[in-house]
């Protein structure tokens, strides 16, 4: 905890020093699994999180983030030298572009941005039955609608069972049901799988 | 009601992007990403019926919506209160899974939280998280 708490100030000091003009991938970005941050800010049950923000990127001016939530709300992101990113692995600022969906956790600042301490771009995490399975890709049904999962070699991983994560995504069969985590393409109907979870 | 251990999954609701844009706000009618809601295998016997977390052999108690869980993950410790806004996972699809962070383990889904809730407890490029789910 003492870590999360350091990490905290950490941020909070990069936004108030003004570091977050120093573009993250001068440091590159902490893997997310790591950077997540405990919510010193007691949530109550059900209610809205203000130290979340869910929507789309509709501007980049340095390193503030213009993000319009699906509900009509307004954010402004400062992204910090301090700031996971994840874009269907651990990434640097660069990879953040207009459009992209988003998902953030971080802290508020005085003037109500936020100080992103996570950032996952585009991230999606679907379940569905698999209809067809081409190379390299994966036809899913998805609510009602067809969504095409590509396999990224080098990056995407299969998990059957919960066991141990692996690259063969072989013992994926036709009508079988999956969970894909993935990034998803903005206003398409595909995504890439980083992690595909299904029984053998 | 004693603690039940099992794996915690994330979903979307309510107003989103993407593939979560047709999801909707859940059974409830409430449930949004942003909030701090969970999804629940059994909150109606309709839910049940698609759900048949029995199947896995899990008891999980009738709970309606509105109802508060905390879940704790137990990769890390850090725990979250959430309210039940849909129904969900879908249980029996995954009889028999199993989930580890060294030496602690889930088996069987009982519980999605929503992006909010799952993302301050663990980073949303973990899909699946082995916890305890109780109502303290």
């Amino acid at each position: 905890m003492d870590t999360t708490i350091n990490r905290r100030r950490l941020l909070s000091a990069a936004v108030l020093s003004g570091a977050g003009i120093v573009g993250a991938t001068a440091l590159g970005s902490l893997a997310p699994e790591a950077a997540f941050a405990a919510d010193p800010v007691e949530v109550d049950p059900g209610a809205p999180d203000p130290n979340f923000v869910e929507g789309r990127i509709s501007s980049i001016t340095g390193t503030t983030l213009l993000v319009n939530s699906s509900d009509g709300s307004l954010h402004r992101l400062q992204i910090t030298v301090a700031t996971s990113i994840w874009k269907l692995h651990p990434a640097g600022f660069e990879a953040i572009a207009v459009g992209d969906g988003l998902y953030a956790r971080g802290v508020r600042m005085p003037d109500g941005s936020l100080a992103t301490d996570s950032l996952w771009l585009n991230i999606v995490n679907v379940q569905g039955h698999v209809a067809a399975i081409g190379r390299n890709v994966l036809h899913l049904d998805h609510k009602g609608r067809r969504i095409v999962a590509h396999a990224v070699p080098g990056r995407s991983a299969a998990v059957y069972n919960g066991t141990p994560a692996v690259s063969d995504l072989s013992m994926i069969k036709v009508g079988g049901h999956v969970q894909v985590l993935g990034a998803w393409h903005p206003d398409t109907n595909e995504i890439d799988i980083a992690t595909v979870y299904a029984r053998a | 009601m004693a603690g039940i251990y099992g794996e915690a999954s994330w979903f979307c609701c309510g107003n989103a992007w993407g593939p979560c844009a047709s999801t909707g706000h859940g059974a409830c009618g409430t449930c949004n990403s942003g909030s701090r809601q969970h999804a629940w295998p059994n909150t109606s016997d309709a839910c049940f019926a698609i759900t048949h977390p029995d199947t896995c052999g899990e008891p999980l108690s009738r709970r309606g919506c509105g109802f508060k869980h905390y879940t704790t993950n137990r990769c890390n410790g850090l725990k979250v209160g959430t309210t039940i806004a849909d129904c969900g996972p879908q249980t029996d699809l995954w009889c028999g899974e199993r989930t580890c962070c060294g030496s602690a383990c889930g088996s069987n889904r009982i519980i999605d939280l929503t992006a909010s809730a799952f993302s301050a407890i663990s980073s949303l490029s973990v899909g699946v998280r082995p916890v305890l789910v109780d109502v303290v």
